[in-house]
């Protein structure tokens, strides 16, 4: 037999839900009849209040209010985890004179709006109204950041972030702006920096003056990224995450201009340039302490392109495929300027030629299935990218056998199957015409 | 109280950013609560100025809880409503008066159901001013239950009992109800 509560909650739910009605649930359990009625009146009498909500603005300032406590919080803690050798490292004089700058930055921060606003702006993009007060924030960050290889993290933070806004702009249609992404929104930044909310929505900057600050912020933060790791003593490590930072970049990059509107690919294509260049500056850089890790790290990129235009190809997108091959041939080209350089500074080179040419058999592979899918105006293209492939594995060999550590590699790599025989034949013979060109 | 999937994943992914620090994902979590929170707290307290500075109160304990929450324990807006209905008991205690009412907010107004209501005895106002005569759990079992329409195992889960045992409160709840609507 059902207790009575089970029954209670079965009626209350059956009533709520018009399953049933008050007398239908009586009916049933007649015998229980006079101790169910009173509860099931009272039950029902209980209802959820008719359209409370809190004002916006209540909403807004409470927001302010728990973000300048989480700011404050998270200050504090930071403030137990600096580490004192500033003071060690820097002399007395200058964590002095760093303590008064934080003191001045943090006043023009808060003075600027307030530590609840800068959090609040977080979110902004350029244009936005409170996106200096963003940049403000970072500069306070960089300034409280005492240790050299945090400065660098802080700077890839922040080149990343750069590449949020970008995705976010160039994924806009172009009259869009954030001021007009919502009325909670909107209360928020207008509360925060105290205009009138009769003020009328206004756009700040046009869309492609918006993407130029996110590129043109993105190449500087990459710059000082790489620039303050350079200056690192033993700063292998910090090194090592520049580049393998740049190396996620490509990835985000080809997924920004994936969603990119038509007017907004050539800011992409120019950013593409800028982490191409910051990652063959940031592999120089590594390949002076350890030019075996930079030599992995630009296979990785290499093998990175390869797929982007092997999916490209299967999209039937022939200038995307011919994008990739082309940062493809760049990167491959920096590889054996890897293995030069390592060897004109009297590194051990065995190690370095052994990837690239062990790498090749596997490039040839995804070059053949994108040989496959490209249309014919493509198919050049890629029987170029094979050339250099062929080219290159040749030179790697060549240092091999200099060294007389060949060992299992073959002379020539072997060429996909679906390569018709002609087009192996010129695909060898350019490889074999510019192998051993220049080398050491 | 059910959460579509894309949402309760998309507030899973918040609160675990949340717990590892990230304010920013605390806001977002502060964003998509802050309404269903102040609603529960204005129920209990009736006047706008209290039910403002409780919200505020709620969030800012939140995260300063956020690192004890578990988030197979219960959901994360049961969590909120557990801490809300803590702050508001501990301000009755510091009050030990009735909490001024917003007359103009709980005046009777016309019911929008009447049909449902040829069913009920009692209107908004008494009722609310009897379910804030109830003591800890059956309070929180009855608001949870019929203002948030949590489910039995939600409520369950947040409360740290079973199934069983909050159907055993809520029956008890009702009839307290019922004893206090009669005296009144």
């Amino acid at each position: 037999m059902k207790k009575v509560e089970e029954i209670l909650i079965q009626c209350i739910d059956d009533i709520k839900s018009g399953k049933a009605t008050l007398q239908d649930c009586l009916g049933r359990y007649p015998d229980m009849r006079h101790e169910l009625e009173p509860l099931l009146r009272v039950a029902l009498s209980i209802k959820e209040p008719t359209d409370t909500r809190p004002s916006d603005a209540f909403k807004v300032r409470a927001r302010v209010n728990l973000m300048e406590h989480i700011h404050a919080s998270q200050t504090k803690k930071k403030a137990v985890r600096i580490p004192s050798q500033a003071g060690i490292r820097h002399g007395w004089f200058i964590g002095w004179t760093r303590a008064v700058s934080i003191a001045v930055a943090v006043i023009l921060v808060i003075s600027a709006a307030g530590t609840g606003t800068a959090y609040a702006a977080q979110s902004s993009l350029p244009g936005d109204t409170l996106y200096s007060v963003k940049l403000g924030t970072e500069q306070l960050q960089r300034i409280i950041t005492l240790d050299d290889a945090a400065e660098v993290e802080l700077e890839l933070k922040f080149a990343s972030t750069r590449l949020d806004e970008l995705e976010e702009l160039t994924s806009m249609p172009a009259d869009q702006t954030a001021m007009t992404t919502g009325s909670y929104d909107r209360v928020l930044a207008m509360s925060i920096i105290n205009i009138p909310l009769s003020e009328p929505e206004k756009n700040y900057a046009t869309q492609s003056e918006r993407i130029a600050i996110a590129v043109t912020g993105y190449e500087k933060n990459l710059n000082l990224a790489i620039t303050k790791s350079q200056r690192i003593i033993d700063g292998e490590t910090s090194l090592e995450m520049v580049a393998l930072a740049i190396l996620n970049h490509f990835d985000r990059l080809d997924e920004i201009e994936d969603g990119a509107s038509e007017t907004a690919q050539e800011a992409v294509i120019n950013s593409k340039e800028i982490a191409m260049n910051g990652h063959i500056n940031a592999l120089q850089n590594l390949a002076e302490v350890n030019p075996v890790r930079a030599t992995e790290i630009n296979i990785q990129a290499i093998q990175g392109r390869l797929n982007r235009a092997e999916a490209e190809a299967a999209k039937g997108n022939g200038k995307g495929v011919e994008d990739a091959l082309q940062e493809y041939e760049k990167l491959r080209r920096f590889g054996e300027e890897i293995s030069n350089s390592a060897g004109s500074r009297g590194q051990d080179t065995k190690a370095i030629d052994e990837m690239n040419a062990r790498a090749t058999t596997g490039h040839l592979e995804t070059l053949g299935t994108i040989y496959g899918n490209v249309p014919e105006e493509t198919k050049g293209a890629v029987e170029q990218a094979m050339g250099l492939a062929v080219e290159e594995h040749g030179q790697a060999v060549q240092g091999l056998q200099q060294q007389g550590a060949q060992g299992d590699i073959p002379t020539e790599p072997p060429l996909p199957e679906n390569i018709p025989d002609d087009t192996k034949k010129n695909i060898q013979g350019s490889g074999s015409n510019d192998s051993g060109k220049g080398r050491r | 109280m059910q959460e579509s999937t894309d949402t309760s994943s998309e507030i899973e992914r918040l609160v675990d950013k949340a717990i590892g620090g990230d304010g920013n994902a605390f806001g977002r979590l502060y964003d998509m609560h802050v309404d269903r929170v102040y609603r529960h707290i204005y129920y209990r307290v009736s006047n706008t100025a209290d039910a403002e500075d409780l919200t505020q109160q709620v969030f800012i304990r939140a995260w300063q809880a956020i690192g004890r929450y578990k988030k197979t324990a219960s959901p994360f807006l049961a969590w909120l409503i557990r801490i809300s209905h803590n702050l508001v008991i501990d301000f009755y205690r510091s009050k030990k008066s009735d909490a001024h009412i917003d007359f103009d907010m709980v005046s009777t107004k016309p019911e929008s159901d009447p049909e449902h209501m040829a069913e009920a005895s009692f209107n908004r106002q008494e009722i609310r001013q009897a379910i804030n005569k109830l003591k800890g759990d059956q309070q929180q079992v009855i608001l949870m239950r019929f203002i948030e329409d949590f489910s039995y195992s939600e409520i369950a889960a947040a409360l740290g009992k079973s199934e069983g045992a909050v159907r055993v409160i809520l029956h008890r709840g009702l009839a307290k109800l019922k004893t206090i609507l009669e005296k009144a």
